[in-house]
């Protein structure tokens, strides 16, 4: 690689925060209340801790290849061509995530905002601005997810402290729910949601400081789940569970529940959507990057750019694939469920193959925190 | 003359062709003969009206030739430091007369009354100074000529810089002559590690340009790559600092200026004790600052000379004048247009009850007064002052009063753009207003079709593009991010100067202290007890 590696901790931890809150926040306390009524903030707290897992085993192969991202230390543990063939699946992966979070923001505002607007335009519109970004260095890439995580992360607070007026904390009980097979599954689709945090394979070899990514990228985990239980925890609080099942977009019912003092706007909803247009953007950011620079990675080449617009036809068709609101979330959860074997259980076989073989990187690190 | 007939057999050709000829490189040196000398300079230069030529002998012994032109170069000085003396020699002179061996030397150290003399024996270098205002002298018999500084320019008086007004805080302005702004830098900054060196850019009008950086602070890459840059600029004519900027910018396609360019003296010593680089351009009362960062164009040298609290407010007001001139039309449209149910009840049915009359949708409304506001401030600032004040009022008037009654556009539209003008005029750096003022123009576009969805969209493009802005290796969002925590102490809040105790570490300077160990002191016990003190 020839960008110069300057990626700080404070730009690590900001591109997981702002690549895991995206438009999946929408639909999240819906998820967690579907697979576990009450229970839905135990739900999601598995879900955090199944991608916290995720997150350390990527780490620690990343940690001891310090060097290399994913598609370079894969190739030399599986081999050449084994390697190859798997990374194909995580770019298709990464590639239908970008697709369908497109497409899922897009329906979501033509839906809220901009009724008479074909979903075609707005989802094009998106990642046009994803593919027109990813043409930048990952450098800048860091400077971008570092700059608006204060745009991503204060709305969300906001509305969860102006939403707490109408908070019910009889509405959070039981706490535990009942089937656990249920709520395992809403967890996976929870950890599913985290998945974006799986570009972190390419930012480590990119990091100052690779030894301390284990740290970073748990804190940014950390503290993107907080803001995910958070969102759980209140929509629960002030709609109750039974309502919630009913509501497609939870979080943004809880926007619209909440008015800013002084009666300024009317509506906190549109204002909430169009900020969090912000936070998809870096989310869809960081896929697109992310499958520019593996397909780089994959054919060997030394620039990434000629991906960014080649690109964007093929994911554009891809988002375009579910016929309705429905097909699509059950696409998505399907997908997100299935990517898990991509982002957890593949680097989960990379890492035993390469703890068998011993074979280390340039430069070895400890492998635990 | 007769003396040196021999010398005259070998000189045939002209001094140009003999050298070149010689060892094929472009230097010409000068050669002893007087006459043969002349004769070329006459040739050469004669035509000119400007240029006096003078035979005179020195010391009523060896014939000299001076030559000179009489705008660009001090005629008194001349006659009285340099003719007279010569002819009318000290005593000591008379009395033990130099032959032609020692003659130049003792011309230089003991008859001639000025200090700017140089001896030179290449012709390209003779004449050059020639077109600077200063004298040449050639002797008989020696075979250097004298080149002595002489030059006078006109030059206006200092002024109150034009663009860049203040209220509290210096009144000086860099002005055209790079020798006066170099005095203007140097009386601020009476340290030797004020470094100033100059070269010579445009192949006809061999514009002087000084690079000014402070030797202990400034990072040694940053010099290397901007003396690098500019010495790779071959034009023609660099008649401005402007035209140098083009040439050394990083991205000359962004509408953001990646070098800053100011008048005032003060703002650019600030820059230069911080580690950034000053270009001063002979011609130009504009100095390039590098590298900037965004940030700087909020900034003003009144931020930091106001008290702390008082500097701040300003920076507020003008952080948000900054935002309302880029974004406040577009958001007008987009709640008009797309969504009135954000506003209040009252508000919206009053908004509308304006726009009763109006036939266009609230985009071109705004669109079609917003370039009508365009072309009025363009129009200011060409016409003859007498008039422009008559003519702005004119503008509002029509613009205003007459648009509305016609049915042309809402008066709240009206006040909107009024806002999002005045909000333009309040951002203290030109450049910079100038981009913010272009590129409202796309985001209304935006928000015409897409509502407050467009708005953030064309927001964020525009913060993407800053973003990936460099300016000579500088990220241009700069320390926001990347971050720093030091620099953060100076983005939308200034720390209290003590409080700000080192220089921006983007700039990688050598020397990163600001604050020196008993003003630390003394702020930290926060309060001298005076005499008056009863507690003490």
């Amino acid at each position: 690689m020839d960008t110069p590696k300057k990626i700080t901790d404070i730009q690590t931890a900001s591109i997981v925060i702002s690549s895991i809150i995206g438009v999946g926040v929408l639909p999240l306390p819906l998820f967690a209340v579907r697979a576990g009524n009450t229970a839905a903030p135990i739900v999601t707290l598995i879900g955090i801790a199944i991608s916290l897992f995720a997150l350390f085993i990527i780490t620690v192969l990343g940690m001891r290849h310090p060097n290399k991202t994913i598609f370079g230390y894969s190739e030399e543990i599986l081999g050449k061509w084994l390697g190859r063939f798997c990374n194909i699946f995580v770019i298709l992966f990464f590639a239908l995530l970008t697709a369908l979070g497109s497409r899922e923001f897009g329906a979501v505002v033509t839906t809220a905002i901009l009724r008479e607007t074909p979903i075609e335009v707005t989802v094009l519109v998106m990642l046009l601005l994803a593919a027109i970004t990813s043409r930048n260095d990952l450098n800048t890439f860091a400077y971008i997810h570092t700059f608006y995580l204060p745009v991503i992360i204060s709305p969300v607070v906001i509305i969860v402290v102006l939403s707490l007026q109408n908070a019910n904390a009889l509405y959070l009980q039981p706490l535990l729910g009942n089937d656990i097979g249920d709520m395992f599954k809403g967890s996976l689709t929870i950890a599913s949601l985290c998945q974006w945090s799986f570009v972190l394979t390419i930012i480590i070899p990119l990091m100052l400081n690779p030894k301390r990514a284990m740290r970073t990228g748990m804190t940014g985990l950390l503290i993107a789940g907080g803001i995910l239980l958070m969102l759980v925890v209140a929509s629960v609080a002030v709609f109750g569970a039974e309502e919630t099942k009913k509501l497609l977009w939870p979080t943004l019912e809880l926007a619209r529940t909440t008015t800013l003092p002084g009666d300024l706007l009317q509506r906190m909803d549109v204002v909430f959507l169009t900020v969090w247009v912000t936070a998809v953007f870096t989310t869809l950011l960081s896929g697109y990057t992310f499958i520019c620079h593996a397909l780089s990675g994959l054919f060997r080449l030394r620039d990434h750019k000629i991906f960014s617009f080649s690109l964007l036809p093929i994911i554009f068709v891809l988002s375009m694939l579910p016929g309705n609101l429905l097909q699509m979330y059950k696409v998505i959860e399907f997908v997100g469920r299935f990517g898990l074997i991509v982002t957890i259980g593949y680097p989960c076989i990379l890492l035993a193959i390469d703890l068998i073989r011993n074979k280390r990187g340039k430069r070895s690190a400890p492998t635990n925190m | 003359m007769f003396l040196f007939r021999k010398n005259r057999k070998k000189l045939k050709t002209k001094p140009m062709e003999q050298k070149a000829a010689q060892n094929g490189k472009e230097t010409i040196t000068l050669r002893d003969d007087l006459q043969d000398s002349v004769t070329y300079l006459e040739k050469f230069l004669g035509q000119n009206e400007d240029i006096v030529f003078r035979h005179f002998r020195i010391f009523g012994n060896f014939s000299a030739f001076l030559c000179y032109f009489s705008e660009h170069a001090n005629p008194s000085e001349i006659n009285t430091d340099i003719l007279k003396p010569l002819m009318y020699p000290p005593e000591h002179i008379e009395k033990n007369p130099p032959d032609i061996s020692n003659l130049v030397e003792v011309m230089i150290k003991e008859v001639l009354y000025q200090s700017k003399v140089k001896t030179i024996t290449d012709w390209e270098v003779l004449i050059e100074g020639l077109f600077q205002g200063d004298t040449i002298m050639l002797i008989d018999g020696v075979n250097s000529g004298l080149k002595i500084g002489t030059r006078k320019l006109k030059e206006r008086s200092i002024d109150e810089p034009r663009t860049e007004l203040v209220v509290l805080g210096p009144r000086e302005g860099f002005i055209e002559q790079l020798g006066t702004n170099i005095g203007l830098l140097r009386y601020r900054l009476p340290t030797s590690d004020l470094v100033i060196k100059t070269m010579k850019i445009g192949k006809f009008t061999k514009t002087k340009v000084a690079v000014c950086y402070i030797k202990s602070v400034t990072d040694p890459e940053l010099i290397k790559e901007v003396e690098d840059r500019l010495s790779k600029i071959e034009f023609d004519s660099v008649l401005d600092s402007g035209i140098i900027e083009q040439f050394i910018e990083d991205n000359p396609y962004s509408p953001f200026p990646q070098i800053q360019t100011t008048e005032r003296p003060d703002r650019t010593v600030g820059n230069l004790i911080e580690g950034r680089v000053a270009i001063l351009t002979q011609g130009s009362p504009f100095a390039l600052i590098l590298p900037t960062v965004f940030n700087q164009f909020y900034q003003t040298t009144e931020d930091y000379t106001n008290r702390f609290l008082m500097g701040n407010f300003i920076r507020m007001i003008r952080i948000l004048a900054l935002v309302f001139s880029l974004i406040f039309p577009s958001m007008y449209v987009s709640f008009i247009a797309f969504n009135p149910e954000l506003l209040p009840t009252e508000f919206a049915v009053a908004v509308s009850g304006g726009r009763a009359g109006v036939p266009f949708p609230a985009v071109i409304e705004v669109l079609v007064i917003e370039v009508a506001m365009e072309i009025l401030r363009e129009a200011t600032v060409r016409l003859p002052q007498q008039v422009g004040g008559a003519l702005s009022i004119v503008g509002v008037l029509i613009i205003g009063q007459a648009a509305v009654e016609a049915g042309f556009a809402s008066p709240v539209t009206v006040v909107v753009i009024a806002i999002a003008t005045i909000g333009s005029f309040a951002t203290p750096v030109y450049t910079a207003a100038f981009a913010l003022r272009m590129l409202r123009f796309p985001i209304l576009i935006l928000a015409g079709t897409f509502g407050l969805y467009g708005v953030v969209i064309g927001a964020i493009l525009i913060f993407n593009h800053m973003l990936s802005l460099k300016s000579f290796g500088v990220p241009y969002m700069s320390p926001v991010s990347p971050p720093d925590k030091e620099g953060m102490k100076d983005v939308v809040v200034r720390s209290p100067l003590w409080k700000m105790k080192s220089r921006p570490r983007f700039l990688q300077p050598q020397d990163i202290d600001r604050v020196g160990a008993k003003t630390q002191d003394l702020r930290d016990r926060r309060r001298v007890p005076g005499p008056f003190d009863d507690s003490n």
